[in-house]
């Protein structure tokens, strides 16, 4: 039980702790928290038989996103038509709240989920890194392998649609 | 070359405010052809108002508690080494599950396997460390060599999407055909038990036979609303990530690598 922490050891404690975020950026990719959950697990599978892979000393949440994301690009080729659905709402059942602003706040997140759900997959890309994740532009270009100027105008078109849908629904004005 | 856009439009592109289609998709390729454009445009980027109301949104998500299956994920791959005494010894202990009356959950285990490849009539040489209760890939050269005669007609014939009667084993299908970098062909595929219970597993061409490279019993049943594909056991689909090197393999062009193998 007091083995000394290994190297891998102390990268697969890193990756438990990544796993949050992890969840939360496959669901913004997939569309539902299911089949987010089967992107994670997948891609933390992968992720420990490749750990060789891995240099450490660079980050290594970096590192498994863009498994998970390459591993969700395969499967979505593999098997487009799979429709998501916003499960989110079964978590925070889960969790127990209640109250009417938790139930007012929840519906506009719903509303805010259905309008990142409805955005097409390279937003959704965007929507997660620079968003959620808040990583730089040079970061986001830099892990999707793209050109810093492609990662803003997709981020710019998912600002346009977001805010018109938001508006639309009445959460913004 | 920067000069060419004012403050007003580039804020406007950041913003996500710019109506104009054309404009939008001009200063984009003029980014990307210019560092300093682009250092121009993230000074000029204003507070983003969605973002904050975007997180609070998938907060939840971060916030629930971690499913357990998602941690036993990060299991080490190869710490259940078997030999082949205990192999041998769990293969002649009765009874055993098969993929016929065996409808747990979870990937196979290795007296498990035992059986399954006694009941498949598998040909099975064991090499290299095998698998641990996350399922697992196995290494190339040191594996599981398939024999049984339907299973192996299936890898050798069947188009993708076709159901192939696999006798006592129940159906398969082959779900995908792919070369890998080495060029061998590999197939993705899977079988439901007579009973239900269905598993996916992974087989290469090597020397003219099939070898099985990854295997692991579906976590849950396959619903209508997803391709096969799509549920596959994770040991499975990470193999397949690790070893396709072509796009997947379709209509005549499929039949013709089989032809090859």
């Amino acid at each position: 039980m007091n083995r000394p922490m290994t190297p891998d050891e102390t990268t697969r404690q890193a990756l438990i702790a990544l796993i949050p975020r992890l969840r939360r950026f496959a669901r913004v990719l997939t569309g539902s928290v299911a089949d987010a959950d089967d992107v994670v697990q997948a891609s933390l599978e992968k992720a420990m038989v490749n750990l060789e892979q891995y240099q450490p000393g660079t980050r290594l949440d970096a590192w498994v996103f863009r498994i998970a994301r390459n591993h969700w690009v395969d499967d979505r080729r593999r098997a487009h038509n799979r429709m998501g659905h916003d499960d989110i709402g079964e978590l925070l059942d889960l969790a127990g709240d209640d109250g009417v602003a938790v139930v007012e706040a929840s519906a506009e997140a719903r509303m805010v989920r259905a309008a990142v759900d409805s955005l097409p997959p390279e937003q959704r890309d965007v929507v997660a890194l620079v968003m959620l994740e808040e990583l730089s532009y040079r970061e986001a270009a830099d892990m999707l392998g793209l050109p810093i100027g492609t990662v803003m105008s997709r981020l710019s078109r998912a600002k346009a649609a977001l805010a018109k849908r938001m508006t639309a629904e009445g959460a913004v004005q | 070359m920067s000069a060419q856009f004012t403050d007003a439009q580039l804020a406007g592109f950041m913003a996500g405010t710019l109506d104009d289609e054309a404009l939008i998709d001009a200063i984009e390729a003029a980014i990307n052809a210019d560092p300093a454009l682009a250092a121009r445009a993230e000074a000029l980027a204003a507070g983003d108002t969605l973002a904050p109301l975007v997180r609070e949104a998938f907060a939840p998500v971060l916030d629930a508690p971690v499913p357990e299956r998602l941690i036993a994920a990060t299991a080490p791959h190869a710490a259940e080494v078997v030999d082949l005494a205990a192999a041998r010894a769990a293969k002649s202990a009765a009874p055993l599950p098969t993929p016929a009356n065996d409808t747990g959950r979870g990937s196979w285990r290795w007296p498990q396997f035992g059986a399954i490849a006694a009941s498949l009539v598998l040909g099975v040489m064991i090499g290299g460390p095998l698998l641990t209760g996350g399922g697992g890939s196995a290494p190339a050269g040191g594996s599981l060599v398939l024999a049984s005669a339907e299973v192996d007609a299936m890898l050798g014939s069947a188009p993708s999407g076709q159901k192939t009667d696999l006798a006592a084993l129940g159906e398969g299908e082959v779900v995908l055909t792919f070369r890998d970098a080495e060029g061998r062909l590999c197939r993705q595929f899977t079988i439901e038990g007579p009973a239900g219970g269905a598993s996916d597993a992974l087989a290469c061409a090597s020397s003219g036979a099939w070898q099985i490279e990854a295997y692991g019993r579906r976590a849950a049943p396959a619903g209508e609303m997803k391709l096969a594909g799509g549920d596959a056991a994770p040991a499975v689909v990470a193999a397949v990530d690790g070893l396709i090197a072509s796009d997947p393999l379709i209509g005549t062009d499929e039949l013709a690598e089989l032809a090859k193998k």
